[in-house]
């Protein structure tokens, strides 16, 4: 009955969020606010790619918590007008350090890009140093894709992300600068997706987030250019 | 203290947004993080030449050719001594390969490392054309008040034909990260017109393609996706047997000493897509200054070593290809090697080389 709730809920989520919004859902680097809920939330995200043009799709994430330390986290990826459809899982432990968060995770994600026949598979283990105003995530990702009959398995890249925000994360209300080159539902090598974020807490259990996104291609080596633009805006719902 | 480095983390993600976004001057973040010209101006630019030039490019007189072959260079990185490029040419035109092939970055942006390339593409120029223009011309035609009648055509009319130091020596370069920095496509376009085009080369009733990419910007952007998705480039009528395409970015990474490809996800796949798509025999890829060679659904992809004095100060027997297409379509590949030693740029003024600078 529980879980028919939970999983009512989470449907209910991401039609609102689908009917109301358009933005990309930030799921996996939340930050810390003294307490451990089980969440699920919902997104849109919308956007225009130089390659597949306009696009607009869903995410749906779960979270959930086992205790204070450890931690599941599930997600779903439809991108509609890019054909690109992708799921993930991944495991977070939490421990302390001094004053430092610090959240070890391992995450495995599946993308099938469609119209390029391609799937891909990636393989992410990082470490997130978190403080009340900033975090820095450092780790390496592992992406094997498939064309048609020939794979090949990029050797393994440098995973990085800073972010930092204006208010101290225990706040309602919150806005953030980001870069870092990956997303919820992608891994990059050298390019940076530059971004803004908020979120806004309406009581303790719901949450609206959202997210501006720019991804330029090869901007690490003299060589940037318009790649992809986003929009994302999702809501989250936390119990104990 | 908490505040003072959220603050100075979002100073510096500003401070680079801003050198990201904003134009500025010669030294500055932009220069650092991206390129005066964004790919999209530059294949604008170079679509209006292909325009007018498309088919001048086309080798499609060569009948009576079975078999040929071209040498394929890459990141030249040309500073003082243009000596690298010299004996790549020299050796060329020596063993009578068809045409040159760069995989960019052939200067070091510095205009004057232009200059240098340019020596090197006259001298050059001038060697090709005495081996190969000079005698067509004196055997086939004749010249009187300045034009050119072609001998085998009876009765003589006047086919003009352009003077023999103006025929231009076929070297096909793409356009790599360092020569698009600080003004750097000025330089390079001013000398090469166009960084995206493609040309054929008929052999009997089938045509060898060669098409060249622009990836300077580690990306091939939006307008030259567009443009190969209308077949811009493309003439359906020909019946392509090979096809070879150039371009500067990498995709394949040949070791974790070398820098992974830029191109973004959908970009990379459409890019690997496409290349299947045009029965690609052989994609060649720079940047990286490092061999690799594998197959990837029927195309063979050759990364390329650099052929430049600060990554091989002694030379070596492997740093550019020569592709020999035989009469029946395939292909053979050889590793050539250039050996010259840099010579300082004191010497080389000295030789009436270079032009004297302060």
């Amino acid at each position: 009955m529980y879980i028919t709730q939970r999983l009512l809920l989470s449907l209910l989520l991401l039609a609102f969020a689908t009917g109301t919004a358009l933005a990309q859902y930030y799921s996996g680097d939340h930050t810390y606010d003294g307490e451990h809920q089980n969440e699920a939330s919902a997104s849109v995200i919308t956007g225009k790619n130089i390659i597949t043009g306009p696009s607009i799709g869903n995410t749906v994430h779960y979270k959930h918590y086992f205790n204070n330390h450890w931690s599941v986290d599930g997600g779903l990826n439809a991108q509609y007008t890019k054909q690109l459809y992708g799921f993930k899982a991944k495991g977070e432990y939490h421990f302390k350090v001094k004053s430092f968060h610090m959240f070890a995770s391992a995450e495995l994600l599946y993308n099938r890009y469609f119209k390029f026949k391609t799937n891909e598979i990636d393989g992410n283990i990082s470490i997130r140093f978190e403080r009340g105003y900033w975090d820095i995530t450092l780790g390496e990702s592992l992406i094997n894709y498939t064309i048609g009959r020939s794979g090949y398995t990029e050797l393994p890249t440098l995973t990085f992300g800073a972010h930092a925000t204006l208010r101290h994360r225990t706040n309602p209300w919150n806005v953030g600068l980001l870069f870092r080159n990956y997303d919820d539902f992608y891994y990059e090598n050298w390019n940076i997706n530059w971004g803004v974020d908020y979120y806004y807490r309406f009581n303790p259990q719901w949450k609206m987030f959202g997210e501006f996104n720019i991804r330029p291609a090869g901007s690490m080596s003299q060589l940037a250019s318009k790649y992809e633009t986003t929009f994302k805006v999702g809501l989250i719902y936390r119990w104990e | 203290m908490k505040k003072s480095i959220s603050y100075i983390l979002m100073a510096a993600a500003m401070l680079a947004a801003s050198g990201l976004f904003s134009s500025c001057e010669k030294v500055s973040p932009q220069g650092v993080l991206m390129g005066n010209t964004s790919v999209d101006d530059r294949v604008k630019q170079s679509m209006i030449y292909y325009a007018y030039h498309g088919e001048d490019l086309d080798w499609d007189l060569v009948d009576t050719i079975e078999e040929y072959s071209f040498l394929v260079g890459s990141d030249s990185h040309i500073t003082y001594d243009p000596g690298r490029l010299s004996e790549m040419l020299q050796l060329g035109i020596e063993y009578g390969d068809l045409f040159f092939c760069h995989l960019g970055d052939l200067a070091d942006t510095k205009p004057e490392y232009y200059y240098n390339t340019q020596i090197a593409l006259y001298n050059a120029a001038r060697t090709w054309r005495g081996k190969y223009i000079k005698p067509f011309i004196n055997e086939y035609y004749t010249a009187d008040d300045g034009m050119y009648y072609d001998k085998r055509i009876t009765p003589s009319t006047k086919n003009y034909l352009k003077p023999w130091d103006l025929w231009e020596l076929p070297f096909y370069p793409v356009v790599g990260n360092h020569d698009i920095t600080h003004n750097g496509w000025s330089l390079f376009c001013d000398q090469f017109n166009t960084s995206f085009y493609e040309f054929t080369v008929k052999v009997g009733e089938f045509y060898d393609r060669f098409i060249f990419l622009d990836s300077a910007n580690g990306t091939l952007g939006d307008f030259q996706t567009d443009e190969i998705d209308n077949n811009a480039l493309q003439n359906d009528d020909k019946v392509i047997r090979n096809t070879f395409t150039f371009t500067h970015t990498n995709i394949f990474r040949p070791s974790m000493n070398e820098f992974a490809s830029t191109y973004c996800r959908e970009e990379l796949y459409y890019l690997l897509n496409k290349l299947e798509e045009w029965n690609t025999t052989i994609a060649f890829w720079g940047h990286v200054h490092a061999w690799d060679d594998r197959m990837f659904n029927d195309v063979r992809h050759i990364t390329m070593p650099s052929m430049n004095f600060v990554d091989h100060p002694n030379g070596g027997d492997d740093l550019i290809v020569r592709i020999t297409v035989k009469k029946d379509g395939s292909c053979e590949m050889e590793r050539v090697g250039l050996h010259c030693k840099e010579q300082s740029r004191k010497d080389l003024e000295a030789m009436g080389y270079l032009v004297k600078t302060k």
